[in-house]
């Protein structure tokens, strides 16, 4: 009797280690998706973590603690301690002790199978304001009203309560999907389902992958009118352009409400910021959300969602939700109030497996160290801490080595990205490249933009405004000079902007380009991290090789 | 006599069987007694008896009780025709048979079958034997005389003998009182009759005869069938009961121990999950002690671990209080945390935990196991409150339970009778309660619980299975499964055992728990898996080198069946600092890795490389600077320069090892004129006269001049009366001169107070007083830091701090 010759080795911490080259690594994966999250990606063990919310996700999704439980001792190389096994037990049994339900009479009611759990809860005084009258032993009656804030308040608890109030139907509208010339790709189909059946939640794709489309085909299930809430303008004309191409939606049906056009129609795009427009305190916005008998409410990029939303979205809890995003890692850590408030997770797929069937473009991610002269490095001592990172990031020494990376790769799309107008505008003229900036208009964007696409301008300058949303396809190197503090959220959106499948099939190239021995080099740490993280191939080469080898 | 039968049966019974006696009662022999009279008083004694009754099953113990309810010996046909007919199910024999073997035994039960007794003082020892109240004899005892006359009158006309004896004729055969009595009082004392015997009736020690009794108490009361026992308690008398019960002691007697039930499991899979937690708390211990090695708690006044240091741990080590409490205590009583440190007291690891740090993972478990095994400390209780409402610590004193090493032996004994079997708790605690019915009680239930809850953590246990390694280490524990369970075992034990049965459980399962539970544990693996994230997974326990290697060169991240570790910039530069090569450590992390090291791992540790031991830091005691090189390159070729240990750090520069006075007078020897220099580059002059303490920052010093000019020998005299003021035991005040206060602007205050550091001279100054008055001071100061001048102050004969803002002028004293 020796130990198993699983793939997965379980560690105290909760994490799993998946060795990606064993056998059995595509079996055990499957496995274990449903209730740990991909932490990590690197080339040969994969760090999947068991969180109570992966764990309520798993619930929520139907799994059960014995199918965890098997699918962990199963492929687990080593013996599995008890303790962990009771804990994640102990911690599935938490989800659904406490159900929210629909009753004739009283409308919303929180009912419990545990009578203990419901006076534990009950006494919490963060939760007795939303409750009203107790209905004998097992149930008591929520205000409908606050339907989103008990289920935070009680995620906060730790007894996240299973919503099966079910969503109203919101008023009809005939929306199919108009697959001419094109079809739902295999997974986008199992999104849309994944996230129907389970009412309301989460679609987790990485960028690049046709989210937008995941979307449209929600609302041909939902066929009723929709609101979706996008970050920007820029990505709100996407969406219009998108649905009219795949859907049968005309441009009449489609309305566009941001900061210049407020048009309400069966399907309404808004951006994040025109309803966080406070106005004397109060958000002007706000009617939008009532505007129309919404059947369905699209979140882009949830993980972006900021705080007023949230609140907003609480009194929304009986419209069905559907969040899009590519990583579930919030930076503020309101994971738990996208699982309590837009829904668990329903559909989920690594990077590496979309890039390995083809969907998205591979990426090889090049960081460039450039050495500062003697005089920048004694500038950059002499520097205020807070002076620091944008000295370093916008040396003279960085334009030049940006220049050679451009000249290596004549003939291909170039974007180049930053953080500093000045060091932008500096390289659009070195460059000869327009560049685009938060005050350039959006008009002037979307020309730029689709010149590039039109590949009639090769190189682009682009500040942080081209983070999110915006579809290049045909971007084949990105070159990164500077950036947000080492932002991996930043990373993922901006590595997002080369990942689309290119016209010719060929992989993507992004250069981060570093000044060595600063606080510069160390920020690219945490993006280098980041990305081998994600599996992505990472090299690190001196500046010397571009500026002489080319 | 009955104690001289005793004795003398005691004497006769063999040597081997003396052996077995003194064995299983190891109290009877400490000490030693003197003789085998003294080994049998002593065996009579109430303590010992009570110890002896307490390891008896359910079964044994009815026997007993059943001879204790005979007056005298009984034959061994009556013992086992009233065993029989209280057995709910079966046969007295074979049971009874072992029972009385076990009894003779342990000396409890002696005489030959046709006349079994228990031993002297038994009887005694037991209360109430199965629920009984006493005889007659003893149940009436504080009734006045001529009370129990008159009851006796009534129940039993006719008869002679003194009121008492009449009565207990009488109540022997209490067939024809009990039918007199009505059908209410009747049951009143069924109630009674399985025990207890005693009853509560208010005013039971009312007056009644048969003649005048209304109630059915005053029926029971009058004829005797109960006995007023206290002002508010009745107690049914012995022959009443026996007889109510119909001639049995026992109801539904249990000859065999209640079947455990429970959930069944697979052994193999119940062996590798509690080889998994073995795994992980031997973790969790060793996390415990790496962690105190830095951060020790303190020790409470109390002797204890804090309640916040506690929680702390817990949340460290990612595990519920309990577990953490238990790792703490077993770390303890394995001796690799102790007291210690400074006056207060820290909990800090021991030298042992070194010792046990560096063995196997099987050894390391089988010693904490062990130790949990035989620890009379309950780490379940902290948390709890003691009986004065105070918390229980960890680590406090008041934690110890004597019977908590029993009670974990019993049940783990439970568990290994059940092999591939999950039992319930209760199922549990039914067996325990069986095989020891003397010993219940809440705590003792509270034991069993954290015994088994325990027994899961340590990884003895699996799934609630008894685990392969669990078993070898009761076995090596001297715990056999059948230790605590005394008949089943014992049928063969006759038929040519030889020695203590302790010793030959051992000899039977002498297998070392550590060989048992190793092969299940992760084989320590001598490889890593390099990826390009910058971090390292041992799919494994690494072997115990490359682990060192490892743990120099990167940080470990995540614990548990294998090892995450991270390459940092800080990582790489301590195995730099550690004094390995870049090129030494890449070559060892290919040859440690499965796969190729990835470029990015590469470029780190170039890069961490490159940047290694460019600034080079290091201690002298002088240096000697020259801007002619040729000059110091004639001092380093000088013979006589060899014992300053000198270095020559840059062509311009030598640094030494020695004193700067020392070097400075070395250099005059050999016939150079040095200058000493101050921190700040100033030429500085060493005194003329007498030598002074060498203060760092007190050098005080006059332009360099040649020969004796008179401000040099001003400055001369006035050091000299400075010197000698200071070393006047008595100090007059001063009295302050008489005019101006002086007053100057502050940059002008500042320079003059610094020139008189330097030169040593005193001054006098206006200061204004914390309560803003104008005063003068003559002063001798001594340094100025921090907006404040210390200085001798003469004109009050004491040393003060005066701050420099209120200093309005200073002026030199000529």
């Amino acid at each position: 009797m020796s130990v198993n010759d699983g793939p997965l080795i379980v560690q105290s911490d909760k994490t799993l280690l998946l060795e990606v080259d064993h056998e059995k690594a595509d079996e055990c994966r499957k496995a274990i998706a449903p209730f740990a999250e991909l932490e990590r990606a690197p080339e040969h063990v994969h760090t999947y973590r068991v969180t109570p919310l992966a764990l309520w996700n798993a619930r929520a999704a139907g799994h059960d603690a014995e199918q965890v439980v098997d699918a962990l001792i199963s492929h687990s190389r080593y013996p599995v301690p008890h303790a962990l096994l009771v804990d994640v037990a102990e911690t599935m049994a938490r989800y659904g002790r406490l159900r929210l339900e629909k009753d004739p009479v009283h409308g919303l009611i929180l009912t419990s199978s545990d009578r203990a759990v419901l006076e534990e809860v009950l006494r919490s005084k963060k939760i007795q304001p939303m409750l009203g009258e107790r209905l004998g032993a097992d149930s008591v009656v929520v205000h409908p009203s606050d339907r989103g804030n008990v289920k935070q308040a009680l995620l906060k608890l730790g007894w996240p309560a299973e919503d099966l109030a079910g969503y109203v139907d919101g008023e009809h509208h005939p929306i199919d999907l108009a697959q001419d010339g094109w079809s739902l790709r295999p997974y986008q189909q199992e999104a849309a389902d994944a996230f129907w059946h389970g009412g309301s939640g989460v679609v987790v794709l990485p960028c690049g992958a046709g989210k937008t489309i995941v979307g449209a085909a929600a609302m041909a299930h939902a066929r009723a009118t929709t609101l979706i809430l996008v970050t920007n303008t820029v990505s709100a004309h996407q969406w219009k352009q998108e649905l009219i191409k795949r859907t049968s939606l005309t441009e009449d049906e489609i309305g566009e409400y941001s900061g210049s056009k407020k048009e309400i129609r069966p399907v309404t795009i808004a951006t994040y910021q025109v309803m966080t427009t406070r106005r004397k305190g109060v958000y002007s916005h706000l009617e939008l959300f009532d505007a129309r008998d919404w059947g369905l409410i699209v979140y882009d990029e949830v993980h972006l969602l900021p705080a007023p939303i949230f609140r907003m979205t609480a009194d929304l809890q009986a419209r069905r939700r559907i969040g899009l995003t590519a990583t579930l890692v919030r930076e503020d850590g309101r994971e738990g109030d996208v699982f309590s408030l837009i829904g668990p997770k329903r559909y989920d797929a690594p990077w590496k497996e979309m890039e390995n069937q083809g969907w998205i473009a591979p990426a090889d991610c090049v960081e460039v160290r450039v050495t500062l002269t003697d005089e920048e490095r004694l500038a950059y001592a002499m520097a205020e801490s807070e002076e620091r990172y944008r000295f370093c990031a916008t040396t003279p020494s960085k334009t030049r080595v940006t220049e050679a990376l451009v000249r290596r790769h004549l003939g291909e799309q170039v974007l180049v990205i930053g953080q500093y107008i000045d060091q932008l505008d500096e390289l659009g003229e070195h460059l000869n490249a327009p560049v685009i900036k938060g005050e350039t208009r959006v008009k002037e964007r979307e020309r730029l933009y689709q010149a590039f696409r039109d590949k009639e301008i090769q190189v682009l300058v682009v500040s942080k405004v081209a983070n999110f949303s915006i579809d290049l396809p045909e971007a084949a190197v990105a070159i990164q000079v500077s950036g947000t503090f080492g932002s991996r959220q930043e990373e993922a959106q901006r590595l997002g902007r080369v990942l689309r499948p290119k016209a010719d099939g060929g992989g993507a190239r992004f250069y981060t380009v570093v000044s060595r021995d600063t606080v510069d080099q160390e920020f690219a740490a945490h993006r280098q991290r980041f990305l081998a993280e994600q599996g992505y191939a990472y090299q690190i080469i001196d500046a010397d090789d571009v500026l002489g080898g080319v | 006599m009955a104690s001289m039968e005793f004795t003398e049966w005691i004497r006769a019974r063999s040597d081997e069987q003396l052996r077995e006696l003194v064995s299983a009662r190891p109290e009877l022999i400490t000490p030693v007694p003197a003789h085998l009279e003294g080994l049998a008083a002593r065996a009579g004694s109430p303590s010992a008896i009570g110890r002896a009754l307490d390891r008896l099953d359910r079964f044994t113990l009815a026997v007993v009780e059943t001879l204790a309810v005979q007056d005298g010996p009984s034959p061994r046909e009556t013992l086992a025709d009233l065993v029989g007919r209280a057995l709910a199910a079966g046969e007295p024999e074979p049971a009874l048979g072992a029972a009385l073997d076990r009894l003779r035994d342990l000396a409890l039960v002696y005489g030959p079958d046709d006349a079994l007794d228990l031993a002297p003082g038994v009887r005694k020892a037991l209360d109430d034997p199965a629920g009984l109240g006493p005889p007659v004899a003893d149940v009436f005892r504080h009734h006045p005389p001529e009370q129990l006359d008159e009851m006796a009158d009534d129940i039993a006309p006719g008869t002679t003998g003194t009121g008492k004896e009449r009565l207990a004729a009488a109540l022997a055969e209490p067939a024809k009182l009990l039918e007199e009595v009505s059908g209410e009082a009747r049951a009143a004392l069924d109630q009674l009759a399985w025990g207890p015997a005693t009853g509560r009736v208010p005013n039971a020690r009312r007056e009644v005869r048969v003649g005048s009794a209304r109630s059915p108490i005053e029926q029971l009361l009058a004829r005797g069938l109960l006995a007023a026992t206290g002002e508010e308690s009745v107690t049914l008398p012995r022959e009443v009961g026996l007889h109510l019960r119909g001639g049995r002691v026992h109801r539904d007697l249990p000859a065999a121990p209640p079947a455990l039930e429970g959930t069944a499991r697979d052994q193999e899979l119940a062996d590798r999950t509690a080889a998994g937690q073995a795994f992980a708390f031997v973790r969790v211990v060793e996390e415990l002690c790496e962690r105190w090695s830095f951060e020790p708690p303190g020790v409470l006044r109390t002797g204890g671990l804090g309640v916040r240091d506690m929680k702390r741990l817990t949340t460290e080590l990612d595990v519920p209080e309990w577990v953490a409490a238990l790792a703490v205590e077993v770390a303890h009583a394995a001796g690799l945390v102790a007291q210690g440190g400074g006056v207060d007291g820290e909990w800090l690891p021991t030298t042992g935990y070194d010792l046990w740090r560096v063995r196997s993972t099987a050894d390391r478990w089988v010693t904490l196991a062990l130790t949990w095994l035989h620890m009379d400390r309950v780490p379940g209780l902290v948390g709890e409150r003691d009986e004065r409402d105070r918390p229980l610590n960890a680590l406090h004193p008041d934690l110890r339970r004597t019977a908590a090493p029993v009670v974990r032996a019993a049940a783990l004994g439970v568990l290994a009778s059940a092999p591939g079997l999950a039992p319930s708790r209760a199922s549990v605690l039914d067996r325990m309660a069986w095989q020891q019915p003397r010993r219940r009680g809440p705590l003792r239930e509270q034991l069993v619980e954290f015994a088994l809850r325990e027994a899961e953590q340590v990884g003895v246990t699996g799934l609630g299975v008894l685990s392969g390694h669990g078993r070898a280490l009761m076995a090596s524990a001297g715990i056999g499964p059948g230790a605590e369970e005394s008949t089943r075992t014992r049928a063969g034990k006759a038929a040519g055992s030889k020695g203590t049965k302790g010793a030959a459980a051992k000899a039977a399962v002498a297998v070392d728990p550590a060989a048992v539970l190793a092969p299940l544990l992760p084989e320590p693996v001598d490889h890593v898996l390099l990826q390009a994230d910058l971090t390292a997974v041992a799919p494994g326990p690494l072997t115990s080198e490359l682990n060192r290697w490892m743990t120099l060169a990167a940080d470990v991240e995540s614990k548990g069946g294998a090892t995450v570790y991270r390459f940092s910039d800080a990582s790489v530069r301590r195995a730099l600092d550690a004094g390995q090569g870049a090129d030494e450590l890449l070559a060892a992390l290919e040859r440690h890795s499965a796969t190729p090291v990835p470029q990015a791992l590469s470029y780190l540790v170039a890069d961490v490389a490159r940047r290694h031991g460019r600034i080079r830091v290091g201690t002298a005691g002088a240096y000697i600077r020259c801007d002619d090189p040729a000059l110091l390159d004639q001092i380093t070729a000088d013979r006589r320069s060899a014992s300053l240990r000198l270095r020559r750090l840059a062509p311009t520069v030598i640094a030494s090892r020695t004193s700067r006075a020392a070097l400075v007078d070395s250099l005059r020897a050999m016939g150079y004129a040095p200058v000493a220099e101050s921190l700040d580059g100033d030429v500085i002059v060493s005194r003329l006269d007498g030598r002074r303490s060498e203060g760092p920052a007190q050098t005080r010093s006059v332009p360099a001049s040649n020969g004796l000019d008179p401000e040099v020998a001003a400055a001369a005299v006035r050091a000299l009366r400075a010197g000698d003021a200071a070393h006047l035991a008595r100090r007059e005040p001063v009295a302050a001169p008489d005019g101006a206060i002086p007053r100057g602007p502050a940059t002008s205050t500042i320079t003059a107070l610094q020139d008189a550091i330097k030169q040593g001279v005193r001054v006098w100054i206006g200061y204004l007083d914390s309560q803003g008055n104008a005063t003068s001071r003559i002063l001798e100061p001594a340094r100025m830091e921090g907006g404040y001048l210390t200085a001798y102050d003469e004109t009050r004969a004491a040393v003060h701090r005066f701050a420099l803002h209120r200093i309005t002028g200073v002026a030199g004293l000529s």
